[in-house]
């Protein structure tokens, strides 16, 4: 909802441009302690898992985020009882990883329950998460769209997809064009069920418009000018990741957090809030750790843009 | 108890004896007939007098005798009649502007009731005159705007819609438009207001003290009275500026008995780009009107019957079916009626209407269209009687029907329809007032009163049950009740205590003090930086109760010379407020039937100092504003349980306006503006989360850092036409021109500031690599950056 509302402000803040204005500052920010900080955004291709084990650093320390070494992590599939050990990368890097004993290898079905482990400096932490359903892409298509105020002529792609009957279910939808994954906070496109929200009811439909076009991403060329979101020749690949409706409110709130259009939208922008986390520490005195973990079972499609004359 | 309170009001009644006649009618302008609100008639014989109400009808009961009776209006000739009272006497008085009368412009102040000497405080009004003569944003002069030059009213920076009074929120305001509630009173996001300036005879504000009269808002009350037209002759005003074009055109019905305004405002900066932007030129739209109209219609000396009405909307359309557009519709008729010369009545009744419309999506397989409007009725019947010189009794009452309709929302995916209406909801709060106001004797004064409120909420509906497995976190429904037509679902009940003292010192100072408690059943839902036109206003229920506000304020008023050239006052004020919303993280406050859920509830406290020095009259004039101010929150769930500064806790706020007149044609005027940086949310530090990073603070604090302060500077030149032609010989029309700057030392003032990750990349080929580190910066946005400069031409024939 709000997305659509922020598209009828650039209007006006086309009006306002001329006045306003930003400037990049370096303001002195609070002292803070690191924290544990968990990038457990697991799936069940087949293939290697990763989970990042990582602390948090201070807001304009613009390095790589530091990696917690010599952690314990597994996850354990409560339904089926299996554990899967993830191990420490080479690298050192944070990055603990499952390599599958086939490359056939799921770690689970949707419907299956999971729960995270790690110990890292010392302290236990937990959290848990259920595989849900996707639903199949049933095809992708591109569109010509003549110019308006704010595009060129364009071709959009959109995926088709239907959400399964019964409300609750909850999606991410993750785009990759070129090989590239369109990963700006903008570019997060999450549905509860076909819609943008709870509230919205949208069960057993195809996916609203506005989410089946936000796998266009928008383009500029050197000069600023736009550019169509995908040319002849390009290629796209959409998939969506099941997420749990935990991991749909934090995403929320990470859009929110991250998605800062600036200019005119600042008016009515939330105000900044932390985002949620289910990641616990089984001492309930001890240190809080902030990230999320999920399991999703994941659909994709591809295609590549070819003009038929 | 009750009884006592009724010997109260009574009492004055049984004392008054002896034989007693009165003396009472309309103070007006001689030139136009528009009644004058709030001129003094002061009795030399007992030092005392009256007021004229908002009709500029006055009333003073005395024994018989011979009276030299002054009617006095700032900037207005003062008017002295000796009068011989042996039977009750009608008097209908006319006063002459000063300044259409004296050659030299210098507005000779011949005598004034000062502020030190009447029993308001926490009050403060502002003639069309003084607005005329603030500098203006865009060329055009604006109410809100200056309301916000006096003290105790501040805003969260430019692009904001409303105003915060006393650390309340927006939404705490109750502004009236000739009695009909307005709620949004912004056009294009707060940089203009809905008040046609054309149209506007007179605006108050009661920050606190507030008359029992009033009730349903915390916060404040914004009196707007419209102009009733020139009785007198017919006369056509207008204006063409940078930003809109105005055009108002009064005049009689039948002379002295009835007559009409009608004032219009367009903005046309569409209309002259409209050839050059495809975007208009493809049906889209970007406009903003008003059109305000009053008749009245004087039926014999003891009735008089008003009627006016507003109409305003905002448009934004990117072509012909898609874009948003909100507006307000007001209509009020009113019935002065005197049933004796002592009893004055007014009878209203209100019809005002808020909406907005979104429509997304240019086929009609794939559409979305949202409206979502309140509607209210208003009764109205107040009552004056003014017993005698010292003491006057106000009573009556108050019902509003109030419809909401959240949200109608209609969506079409792929050709299937999806309908995710929201209940409609429907109120009925009733009130009920009285009080009175007395002269004690020559030093103590006072006034108290008791309203009464009842809120209902009215089926069909569904009436949901929440519990909180967390604090700050949502809620889960439990119930769910299906009401039937007409049926209670909940229902609230209120006394609200008013009352205030004047304690006169000497001739010219003396303290004042108040108590008050408000309550206001409407809440406007808004998480956002500013208010914004999408914003909801929500009736309370089973799960959001009433806010209350118990207000404290002690004043010490002072004129500084024999003439009131120069006032003083100080002020302090403590409000303490119950079941304030605020919401949780990550609330979804748009279409959501369960709404509720996502809100919290705490308690609030506001509290202040305000010094105010005005120069009334001379050529040089103006006033200066010192507010020190907190006003703060606290929410379970929220900063940790403890007291959290709200998003407009503005600490130090200064304002100056000053006037200065060159000669008869040319004056100059200029204000100036500084306040403490409002509180905003810092993060500490951040962490990554599939390659993005995510700003987080490690205190979970709430507004725990300002942005920096805020100070403007505008000026504006005002050179009046001639006044004779070249020949010689008298104009008949009046224009003059109007030079404006915006913001003079171009200061870029911040409105936020923003934290995000660094966005070199315009294209996929320019991305980063997934697993690069992604740099975050802070940014500083003003809003206005630039001086704005603007010239205006107006006219009046």
């Amino acid at each position: 909802m709000k997305k659509i509302f922020y598209t009828s402000l650039s209007i006006i803040a086309v009006i306002f441009s001329f006045v306003a204005c930003e400037t990049e500052i370096h303001p002195t920010l609070e002292e803070a302690e690191s924290l544990i900080a968990v990038d457990g955004f697991i799936n069940n291709k087949p293939g290697t898992q990763v989970i990042k084990v990582m602390l948090t650093q201070a807001y304009f320390d613009n390095s790589l985020p530091p990696g917690v070494t010599g952690a314990s992590v597994q996850v354990e599939n409560t339904t089926s009882g299996e554990v899967y050990a993830f191990t420490e990368s080479a690298a050192k890097n944070g990055d603990y990883v499952w390599t599958p004993a086939a490359s056939t290898d799921r770690i689970g079905v949707p419907g299956d329950q999971f729960r995270l482990r790690i110990v890292a400096q010392g302290e236990t932490f937990e959290a848990v998460s259920k595989m849900g359903r996707a639903p199949v892409i049933d095809s992708l298509t591109f569109t010509f769209q003549e110019e308006n105020a704010f595009q060129p002529d364009s071709y959009l792609a959109e995926f088709w997809a239907k959400d399964p009957d019964g409300a609750g279910d909850t999606y991410w939808i993750r785009t990759t064009k070129n090989g590239v994954l369109l990963n700006k906070p903008g570019e997060i496109n999450i549905a509860y069920d076909a819609g943008f929200s709870k509230a919205a009811n949208f069960d057993g439909m195809q996916f609203f418009p506005p989410i089946r076009y936000a796998i266009n991403p928008s383009e500029e060329d050197a000069d600023e000018k736009a550019l169509s979101p995908y040319v002849p020749g390009d290629s796209v690949y959409v998939e969506i990741n099941s997420i749990t409706e935990s991991t749909f409110d934090y995403l929320t709130l990470v859009i929110a957090a991250t998605d800062r259009q600036g200019g005119f939208a600042e008016l009515f922008a939330s105000p900044l809030a932390n985002v949620s986390t289910n990641i616990t520490n089984v001492n309930e005195n001890g240190r809080k750790a902030v990230g999320f973990f999920n399991v999703a079972a994941v659909t994709g499609a591809g295609k590549k843009f070819v003009l038929n004359k | 108890m009750r009884y006592k309170l009724l010997l109260l009001f009574f009492l004055p009644l049984l004392a008054s004896a002896q034989q007693k006649f009165t003396i009472s009618g309309y103070v007006k302008d001689i030139a136009n007939g528009e009644a004058l609100i709030g001129a003094t008639v002061f009795v030399k014989e007992i030092n005392n007098g009256a007021t004229t109400n908002e009709y500029g009808f006055y009333s003073i009961t005395l024994v018989p005798g011979t009276y030299t009776v002054q009617y006095i209006y700032l900037g207005y000739t003062t008017d002295i009649k000796t009068i011989t009272l042996d039977k009750n006497t009608p008097l209908n008085i006319e006063l002459t502007s000063a300044a259409d009368q004296l050659e030299e412009v210098v507005v000779k102040g011949e005598f004034e009731q000062p502020t030190a000497t009447n029993l308001e405080m926490s009050t403060v009004s502002l003639s069309m005159k003084t607005i005329m003569k603030i500098p203006a944003f865009m060329g055009e002069v604006d109410v809100l705007r200056s309301i916000q030059l006096l003290p105790g009213v501040s805003t969260v920076g430019e692009g904001a819609s409303g105003f915060n009074v006393r650390g309340g929120g927006v939404g705490q305001n109750l502004v009236l438009l000739d009695e009909a509630p307005v709620y949004n009173s912004s056009h294009l996001f707060g940089f203009f207001s809905v008040f046609n300036p054309d149209a506007v005879k007179d605006t108050k504000l009661y920050k606190g003290a507030i008359p029992s009269r009033y009730g349903g808002r915390l916060a404040s009350i914004l009196d707007v009275r419209m102009k009733e037209g020139n009785s007198k002759k017919m006369e056509v005003q207008g204006g063409i500026g940078t930003v809109f074009s105005r055009l108002a055109i009064e005049g009689p019905i039948v002379k002295d008995k009835a007559s009409f305004i009608i004032a219009g405002r367009r903005s046309y900066a569409d209309v002259l780009a409209r050839p050059f932007v495809k975007l208009l030129k493809d049906g889209g739209a970007l406009n903003f009107y008003d059109l305000t109209a009053k008749a009245n219609y004087n039926i014999s000396s003891k009735d008089r019957l008003y009627a006016s009405g507003y109409l305003g909307r905002d448009v934004f359309m990117f072509d012909k079916q898609q874009g948003f557009s909100w507006g307000n519709t007001t209509g009020t008729i009113r019935w002065n009626h005197l049933y004796n010369e002592k009893l004055f009545s007014n009878i209203t009744a209100v019809y005002s209407k808020y909406d907005y419309k979104l429509n997304f999506g240019d086929d009609d397989k794939n559409k979305f269209s949202w409206k979502s409007s309140i509607s209210n009725f208003i009764l109205k019947p107040d009552f004056s009687y003014f017993i005698n010189a010292n003491t006057e009794l106000n009573f009556g009452g108050e019902a509003i029907y109030y419809a909401f309709e959240p949200a109608i929302a209609k969506g079409v995916s792929n050709g299937d329809l999806i309908d995710t209406s929201l209940d409609k909801k429907y109120n009925l709060e009733s009130s009920l007032y009285a009080s009175s106001s007395q002269r004690l004797n020559d030093v103590f004064s006072i006034d108290y009163g008791l309203r009464f409120s009842q809120f209902a909420s009215y089926g069909p509906g569904t009436q949901y049950t929440y519990n909180e497995p967390e604090r700050g976190k949502r809620k889960t429904v439990i119930g769910e009740k299906q009401y039937k037509s007409g049926e209670v679902m909940s229902s609230y009940n209120n006394f609200q205590p008013r009352a205030s003292f004047k304690a006169q010192l000497t001739e010219s100072s003396s303290v004042k003090g108040s108590y008050n408690r408000m309550v206001q059943y409407l809440h406007l839902i808004s998480n956002t930086t500013a208010s914004n036109p999408l914003d909801v206003w929500t009736p309370s229920s089973n799960n959001i109760k009433p806010e209350l506000g118990d207000q404290y304020t002690l004043g010490y008023f002072k004129s500084l010379s024999k003439k009131s050239d120069y006032e003083f006052s100080a002020e302090v004020y403590y409000r303490a407020t119950q079941n304030q919303v605020d919401y949780i993280d990550g609330a979804d406050l748009l279409i959501n039937k369960n709404l509720e859920a996502d809100l919290l509830s705490g308690k609030g406290r506001a509290y202040g100092l305000e010094l105010y020095a005005q120069k009334k009259t001379g050529r040089i004039n103006g006033w200066v504003s010192y507010t020190l101010g907190r006003t703060e929150l606290k929410v379970d769930g929220i900063n940790q349980g403890g007291w959290y500064p709200t998003r407009y806790n503005q600490t130090h706020n200064l304002k100056v306006a000053a006037f200065y007149d060159f000669n008869k044609r040319l004056s100059i005027s200029g204000n100036f503006v500084y306040s403490s940086g409002t509180p905003t949310n810092f993060p500490t530090s951040k962490f990554t989360f599939q390659g993005i990073p995510v700003p987080h603070n490690v205190n979970n604090s709430r507004n725990n850092l300002n942005i920096p302060d805020y100070h403007r500077l505008d000026v504006s030149l005002r050179l009046e036409g001639r006044e004779y032609t070249k020949r010689g010989k008298l104009r008949k029309n009046h224009d003059y021109w109007v030079l404006s700057f915006y913001n003079v030392y171009a200061r870029k003032n911040p409105f936020s500031i923003y934290f995000s990750q660094t966005d070199e990349a315009k294209n996929t080929a320019q991305r980063l690599g997934y697993g690069q580190p992604i740099p975050s910066k802070a940014t500083q946005l003003s809003i206005i950056g630039s001086i704005i400069p603007a010239i205006s031409y107006n006219f009046k024939f």
